[in-house]
């Protein structure tokens, strides 16, 4: 069997005793999409904080392409090709959207390789592909402040894809979207999954089903059960910790 | 020509013209001020731009200032003699870390390089262990009083409470001598200006672009693969740089320079004067300490006992009003000169108070 892209072992997040994570050993393999749901407080931002390097585990492994990263610091972690959405849209406010991008397209990282302006032809196109990818080539010039809240959300989702990572995490990249926003980001999200691997957090069934990808449920820091939407909406026991309560919010948004 | 270059020029040219038109003593103010300018641009680079407020710059301003005026004060002494105040002191030879200052081309390099490094080195300690916000203001504002508090306790070697007085010649020139006036002045508006352009170019690169993403969204920037910590310390160096350029001219405009001019209140002016002209803006920075220090020479000589209270309610009218400055007021209505036929730029959407302040 082929070493997995992302794979915790027995891995244990600790806040003061509490556990958020709790003996989780979960695997992503290589290509398409994957979902995480779980009630709040099940622990998926934090499993996405423990890959990323925020948060350190009480215990176990964090293993990258076989590659021990429990302890790298967060920006070797990106550069090794893992890149993260937050939940909250993380844009560069006083930025332009153009800006935004370029400063996620940089290649050099170092702050003495950017005391230049302007940027490499590579990189320009980059950055032109990126605001295509996104929608948001006709408000280039615009400071991400003024963006409309979906937008932000693709900006950022166009910033994490920037350079290219392998292994992208989305941590509910739908939050506060309309039903609208949410089709579009699920239609960018099934684009990027030709080129990278996509983890993708969120609670909102409708938009787990756009996406039609296998999804695992993550319950009180343990993985609970992993399968398809169809499976685990016909399981008793997932529909008793999540999904029903998740419906009735459907059902109360609709 | 934009009318925002167009107002820079004009007041650029004002400025070089003021030796003709402005009385002695009026120059002579206006060229300390401008001198105070080069550290104002600087707390505009750390904190306008990156958001990281020390209270603490007048420690790097007065690595400076003494790194001169030390040079100054030997130049000063007669050969084979020890600065008058040691002798006070019953110092009876010249400590080892003062000798090398004998020699200026020394002394210049430890004016740009002290100041810098150690900028360089404090920010190393806070940033790398994650230090921001109101803690880095405390920590700043510790030093600069612990600074000021050793200058003050090393009488033998600094000269204490007095400072470094009675320095009378600059690279073979007379201070006060004539000409030299003038000179001071040109050299230090050269100063600024190079400064204004250095920071302004620092800005417009990726390097810039960077610090205002850092002070916008750390974590963000940090989870695309930059360690934000190496661009703050740079930043703050070049800030630690500009202080220390700025309290080397200071201290020969003024002609002493003591540990009251490098301690915790003038480091507090100096932040406040950046917040009244607008931190964010490098123009309104200088206009802000220029025009902060005038109406303070005016009411300090006229009523002294209320000069506090005065700066006080400027510092609350600003935060208050005006929490772009000076130059936030003025900005608005130069966009709208250079947009004639289009309608206003939309106004910046503000936000929750960002940065680390």
């Amino acid at each position: 069997m082929s070493e997995p892209l992302l794979r915790l072992e027995d891995l244990t997040v600790s806040f003061d005793g509490f556990k958020a994570i709790d003996g989780l050993s979960f695997q992503v393999e290589r290509g398409a999409i994957r979902m995480l749901i779980g009630p709040n407080g099940a622990g998926k931002s934090t499993l996405c904080d423990t890959v990323i390097g925020k948060v350190r585990p009480a215990q176990g492994r964090v293993l990258y392409k076989g590659q021990d990263i429990t302890r790298a610091s967060e920006h070797h972690i990106v550069r090794m090709g893992i890149c993260r959405k937050f939940q909250t849209p993380g844009v560069l406010e006083n930025l332009s959207v153009a800006d935004n991008l370029a400063v996620a397209v940089r290649e050099h990282k170092g702050w003495w390789s950017n005391l230049r302006a302007g940027l490499g032809r590579a990189e320009a196109g980059r950055v032109e592909e990126l605001l295509g990818l996104v929608g948001l080539a006709h408000k280039r010039q615009m400071p991400a402040a003024q963006l409309a809240h979906g937008e932000k959300q693709w900006l950022e989702i166009g910033m994490v894809v920037a350079a290219d990572p392998e292994l992208l995490l989305l941590d509910e990249p739908t939050a506060g979207m309309t039903a609208q926003e949410t089709a579009r980001t699920a239609e960018l999200i099934l684009r990027l999954a030709g080129r990278h691997t996509v983890l993708v957090i969120d609670h909102d069934m409708d938009f787990v089903e756009l996406l039609g990808a296998p999804v695992s449920v993550l319950h009180m820091g343990r993985l609970f059960k992993e399968g398809t939407l169809q499976e685990l909406r016909d399981d008793p026991a997932v529909v008793e910790i999540y999904l029903g309560r998740a419906k009735e919010d459907g059902h109360a948004r609709a | 020509m934009t009318p925002k270059r167009a107002l820079l020029l004009a007041l650029l040219l004002a400025l070089a013209l003021a030796p003709f038109y402005l009385s002695g003593y009026n120059l002579i103010l206006v060229g300390r001020f401008l001198a105070l300018a080069v550290v104002a641009i600087g707390i505009s680079l750390i904190w306008g731009t990156t958001g990281i407020l020390s209270l603490g710059q007048g420690l790097f301003f007065g690595l400076g200032a003494y790194a001169l005026a030390m040079h100054l004060k030997l130049v000063s002494t007669p050969a084979g003699e020890l600065p008058d105040f040691m002798v006070y002191n019953g110092v009876e030879a010249l400590p080892w870390w003062w000798a090398p200052f004998a020699n200026p081309a020394f002394a210049l390099a430890a004016v740009l390089l002290l100041p810098a490094l150690a900028a360089a080195a404090l920010g190393w300690l806070m940033f790398r262990r994650r230090i921001t916000g109101v803690y880095v203001s405390l920590i700043t504002q510790a030093l600069v009083l612990a600074f000021a508090t050793l200058l003050i306790g090393s009488q033998g070697v600094t000269s204490g409470t007095n400072g470094i007085t009675d320095y009378k010649t600059f690279l073979g020139l007379e201070l006060r001598g004539p000409g030299f006036v003038n000179g001071l002045y040109w050299l230090t508006l050269a100063v600024v200006v190079g400064a204004y352009v250095g920071v302004k170019l620092l800005l417009k690169s990726h390097f810039g672009k960077l610090l205002v993403a850092i002070r916008d969204g750390e974590n963000r920037v940090r989870f695309l693969g930059y360690d934000p910590a190496a661009y703050k310390i740079a930043a703050f160096a070049v800030g630690g740089l500009l202080a220390g350029v700025s309290g080397a001219l200071f201290a020969v405009h003024v002609g002493t320079i003591s540990p009251a001019m490098v301690g915790v209140i003038p480091s507090i002016e100096f932040v406040v004067w950046v917040a009244l002209g607008g931190r964010e803006s490098l123009g309104g920075a200088v206009l802000g300490i220029v025009a902060g220090n005038l109406i303070k020479d005016r009411v300090s000589s006229a009523y002294p006992e209320m000069w506090l209270y005065v700066m006080g309610l400027l510092f609350v009218l600003v935060v208050l009003g005006m929490p772009r400055g000076l130059a936030g007021w003025v900005k608005p209505w130069l966009e709208r000169l250079s947009l004639p036929r289009r309608a206003a730029p939309p106004a910046r959407v503000s936000g929750p108070e960002r940065g680390e302040a």
